[in-house]
């Protein structure tokens, strides 16, 4: 036992800076993510039926092909071309392809869930297109919104562990080393799991009281209101 | 310039042992996630209801990654040796009862809320209530959810090439180690990987109009 606290002080630091790694890919790549989201969401409202059926094509393809083709597609295909993205780079933008055609079902159910009389009533009121959206509809849709995007949040933490297949030294790959050398694989990945399960677990239980809230807020409106508004659907999303 | 049907040849037998270990995975991931969701469901105890509740976090909040390395590694290391294909099953198989006891848990409930009552009126105990009505319902809630947790695991099973599991994905890395076409043989994988999504897809659709219609 005395072995393995001497193992940790030796882990320890250098989980820590791999940790941090894995945090700014997954920072990366949600904020990149939900950027794209917004713009492909943006296209799919958009009057341009081309548009349109582009972000449906990108959506259905970035969902239905595993994230590591598309990092191995950036890291090892691109050089081909004469495009050299390092480890870390490509990994974000990994990350982002896939996670924003997550992000922009998510969104879409969000606004989805503002019912189209709401958009009517405030053009009605004279509103314009912008002001509409910025005082009516993303005030109530991110409500709606906030449990499901704390979900795609860990699922990018997740996800960025599939990173250190393509050489970035996060988490799972400076654990993969450390085994490697010590030759404790069970102790190692244990250690580096708590790591994950130290940043996942809070957001997980974020998420869910987000979740409770917002159902509570619901009951307590008049009933004219909640009746007909659908609840954020995250099922055809769960990872 | 390379030989296609070789190449094709051996992406094929690398999606078919995909295959292979996302169809193990299913099963076992369905047969774990219904049990528990069962006994959750019929024991009522808010001591098992914590238990499922902390392994189904764990297992959810850990990459699958990370798992798949302790299965392989971690159990060899405390002598129990299993094969990369083997582990891997085993691995997304636990990994993916976690996703659906939740899955198979709000179906339960959300047919008892209305079919429980009347159950129970008519004479049905809490057991045969459950065996009689409440699953056999729960069937056309639980699918769509299911049909997705397929499709993710499919992907996921591009993870099993990390301990070595002769799936598409490790295929297509020693063809490249051989062939250096990187762009063709990740493109002819990521076409498979979308073909197989697809079949899925329209698979999970028939499967979920047959149950609407009955």
């Amino acid at each position: 036992m005395n072995g393995l606290a001497l193992y940790l002080v030796d882990w320890g630091p250098r989980l820590f800076e791999a940790a941090s790694l894995t945090l700014l890919l997954t920072a990366a790549g949600f904020g990149g993510a939900f950027l794209l989201g917004l713009a492909l969401e943006a296209m799919r409202t958009s009057r341009s039926a081309r548009l349109r059926g582009f972000v449906g094509c990108y959506v259905w393809v970035l969902r239905a092909i595993p994230l590591l083709i598309v990092l191995y597609m950036l890291y090892f295909v691109l050089p081909g071309i004469g495009l050299t993205l390092s480890p870390f780079l490509a990994g974000t933008l990994g990350l982002v392809l896939v996670h924003g055609a997550y992000l922009a079902e998510v969104l879409r159910a969000g606004m989805q869930t503002v019912e189209q009389g709401q958009w009517e009533a405030a053009r009605a009121l004279g509103l314009s297109r912008l002001l509409c959206l910025r005082l009516v509809v993303i005030p109530q849709a991110v409500r709606q919104m906030s449990g499901p995007l704390i979900v795609a949040l860990i699922s990018v933490l997740k996800d960025s562990s599939v990173c250190a297949l393509i050489g970035v030294n996060e988490l799972t790959l400076t654990a993969r080393a450390i085994m490697s050398e010590s030759f404790m694989p069970l102790h190692v990945f244990l250690f580096a799991g708590l790591f994950y399960l130290a940043l996942g677990w809070p957001a997980s239980l974020l998420a869910r009281a987000v979740e409770r809230r917002m159902n509570s807020l619901q009951g307590r409106q008049p009933r004219h209101l909640s009746t007909s508004r659908r609840p954020v659907r995250l099922a055809p999303l769960a990872r | 310039m390379v030989d296609l049907g070789f190449v094709l040849s051996v992406l094929l037998d690398g999606a078919k042992t995909s295959v292979i270990i996302a169809s193990g995975a299913l099963v076992l991931a369905i047969a774990l996630g219904f049990m528990l969701a069962s006994a959750s469901f019929l024991l009522r105890s808010r001591l098992l209801d914590t238990l499922i509740a902390i392994y189904a976090e764990t297992l959810r909040n850990i990459p699958s990654l990370i798992w798949l390395l302790l299965v392989y590694f971690g159990l060899a290391h405390v002598g129990i040796r299993l094969p990369p294909m083997p582990a891997a099953t085993v691995g997304l198989g636990v990994i993916g009862s976690a996703v659906l006891v939740e899955v198979f848990a709000t179906a339960f409930r959300s047919v008892a809320a209305k079919q429980g009552e009347p159950a129970l009126a008519l004479g049905l105990s809490h057991i045969l209530a459950f065996r009689l009505v409440i699953v056999p319902n729960s069937w056309r809630v639980s699918l769509p959810p299911v049909g997705n947790y397929a499709l993710a695991l499919v992907k996921d099973t591009t993870l099993a090439a990390a301990i070595a599991a002769p799936e598409l994905m490790f295929q297509a890395r020693m063809l490249v180690n051989r062939t250096f076409e990187t762009g063709l043989i990740y493109g002819l994988a990521a076409c498979i990987y979308l073909g197989v999504a697809f079949i899925l897809f329209r698979l999970t659709r028939l499967v979920e109009q047959a149950a609407s219609q009955r």
